[in-house]
């Protein structure tokens, strides 16, 4: 017969079990997937749309962190417990948080099915993770100040646009550091011909520089410069807005501006994780935030609307022209090159 | 026949010193009419001359979930923050004034720390902290890093009320019969609230305003105010975000004449 006492106590170990088992199943029910985001647009599309269909068909909340600066954060947080599951960054610094052992060198059609599906660039070797869109670098300019439409990245050297020229502070912004690359292939041996780059730069003075793309896209259409570094995406989301602005697409290229998605290797939810990733390949979810925000869709198989498939990198033809830049090496380089470019555009 | 008016002599100094504040002020007040002529300018971007007068900058911001939360998050935490200061801030500087504690001056300094250290520091710090005890980035956790911050505001401006206070009337009233809480909330508390509240106007500010410290302590929809506009000026230049600072300017400004009128800061102005 069983004693009152030993009852409560099957009963309390019982509990026991309950309650340890317990956080586990809440866990599979609720779990949060941390990621990080951009915002504008694309944070109103992902927030109102996309955000909300993955939670529904995965069962799960996402926690998407918007709040820049994104790089320190994860460096702060455990390796073992990260603060994100998804990294989403552009590509530079996808490198550095390589290097740091934050982010999985790779993501394969293995872990995430529809990057086998991706152009060849999304997963080249110049890319850690996965690049999910990219837009163009090349240049912006006004159609009603009498320039013709720029051709070449030389354009932008011209005499006409001294102080009316735009480019970026080069140490904290990644359009800005592709651009110095692009100068040392242009007008010496290649991207990393710093020499040359350092000596284009000088040349390109006065210049008006800006920390963010968003900046950049206001001084073009205030007409506060007339040419300016800038990725298509920025002009192109004022399409149909009556802005005398364009966008041009250098000869010798165009720089690629990757919006790259990462799994952290000590993330708790990595199926998750890889399960988003692969969502935010599908080709609707592709066509849907590619034409939202005028991104050129990673996978091959997004068939995007006449007026976006004319204008974005939808074909092997087109990528063919991105130019992808070497960041790895860059960040080996970054703290001289910062100190020479800030003495350069300094004086 | 009317005698003339007095004709002042030419005063080159008093007009120097005129002049100087003219530029003070209008070095002060320039950036406020710059901001205010963007928020209401139509343009989508900074231009001058501005085209037209429009509101549609404040509806946008107004109009937008995000940005609003955003703002009660600012005045809810900001409004913590100022209590909270107020109470540590004041009691501490009663400490330092009339403790007698030993080490006072470096007891001074140390609670004056976290105006020396640069306050991305302090955040960075306090974010790791955070995440090393495991608590995560909770909204008293950001409170606490605010109070950290604000706190030797208070305790700078009642420590000079107290430099001036006239502690015999604090004996008088002993003299007359009052017990110690009754010298303090009657006789002392009324002579130094100008300065604890004065303090607890810049705490207010400080925490509404509070940029580097809160970067990295909110969270994924608990962000502060100033953190949503860092965010969304790196995508959209507009004048949503002048609109929210010439918000933001006019609440700070509400602050502090609804203290003048509770309080009467200008007692401690004339102190």
């Amino acid at each position: 017969m069983i004693s009152r006492r030993k009852a409560l106590r099957a009963g309390a170990g019982l509990a026991a079990v309950g309650a340890l088992g317990a956080p586990a199943i809440a866990h599979a029910e609720t779990a949060t997937l941390k990621i990080t985001t951009w915002g504008g647009k694309w944070g109103d599309i992902m927030k109102a749309t996309v955000l909300p269909a993955f939670e529904k068909e995965f069962k799960c909340t996402v926690s998407a962190d918007q709040a820049f600066p994104f790089m320190p954060k994860l460096q702060t947080s455990s390796k073992t417990d990260p603060l994100y599951d998804v990294f989403h960054t552009n590509s530079n610094e996808q490198w550095s948080a390589l290097t740091e052992g934050l982010v999985m060198p790779k993501i394969t059609a293995k872990e995430v099915p529809n990057v086998a599906d991706v152009y060849p660039y999304a997963v080249s070797d110049k890319i850690v993770g996965v690049t999910i869109f990219t837009s163009a670098i090349g240049l912006g300019y006004r159609t009603d100040k009498g320039l013709t439409k720029p051709t070449s990245w030389k354009d932008l050297a011209d005499p006409k646009l001294a102080g009316a020229r735009g480019g970026y502070l080069i140490p904290v912004n990644s359009l800005g550091q592709a651009h110095l690359m692009m100068l040392g292939k242009i007008y010496g041996k290649g991207l990393t011909d710093l020499d040359a780059a350092y000596k284009a730069l000088e040349q390109l003075k006065p210049i008006k520089l800006v920390d963010f793309t968003g900046q950049m896209e206001k001084m073009l259409l205030s007409g506060e410069v007339s040419e300016g570094v800038i990725h298509d995406s920025g002009v192109y989301r004022y399409d149909g807005q009556n802005q005398a602005v364009d966008f041009a697409s250098p000869s010798e290229g165009v720089l690629s501006l990757e919006q790259v998605l990462n799994v952290t290797p000590g993330s708790k939810l990595r199926e998750l994780a890889f399960g988003y990733i692969d969502y935010m390949l599908r080709p609707d979810v592709q066509k849907m935030l590619a034409e939202a925000v005028w991104y050129s869709p990673a996978n091959k198989k997004v068939k995007l609307d006449a007026k976006y498939d004319a204008k974005l990198l939808t074909t092997e033809a087109k990528v063919a022209t991105l130019i992808q830049p070497d960041w790895k090496w860059y960040n080996e380089r970054k703290d001289d090159i910062d100190a020479r470019v800030t003495k350069i555009l300094k004086s | 026949m009317s005698a003339l008016p007095n004709k002042q002599p030419f005063d080159a100094g008093r007009a120097a010193y005129l002049a100087l504040n003219v530029a003070l002020l209008f070095f002060l007040l320039a950036p406020i009419v710059i901001v205010l002529v963007f928020a209401l300018n139509p343009t989508p971007y900074i231009s001058f001359p501005p085209v037209g007068v429009s509101l549609r900058w404040f509806d946008k911001f107004f109009g937008s979930a995000e940005f609003m939360n955003a703002l009660w998050l600012s005045l809810w935490v900001a409004g913590c923050v100022l209590v909270l200061s107020i109470l540590i801030g004041g009691a501490s500087a009663l400490a330092l004034a009339r403790g007698n504690l030993p080490g006072r001056a470096f007891l001074t300094a140390f609670f004056m720390s976290p105006l020396m250290l640069p306050a991305i520091l302090t955040g960075l710090a306090l974010f790791q902290s955070y995440l090393l005890i495991g608590i995560g980035r909770p909204v008293w956790g950001l409170i606490m890093a605010h109070t950290l911050v604000a706190v030797p505001y208070v305790i700078r401006t009642t420590l000079a009320v107290l430099h001036n206070f006239d502690r015999r009337i604090e004996e008088a009233a002993a003299v007359l019969g009052a017990s110690p809480v009754r010298v303090f909330f009657e006789v002392t508390l009324p002579l130094i609230r100008p300065g604890v509240f004065a303090g607890g106007v810049f705490a207010f500010i400080v925490s509404f305003d509070q940029f580097p410290v809160s970067l990295f302590l909110v969270v994924p929809k608990g962000e502060t105010l100033p953190v949503v506009l860092f965010n969304y000026m790196k995508f959209d230049l507009d004048g949503a975000i002048a609109a929210a600072s010439m918000v933001s300017i006019l609440l700070a400004l509400s602050v502090v004449l609804v203290l003048e009128r509770l309080i009467g800061l200008k007692a401690y102005v004339k102190l």
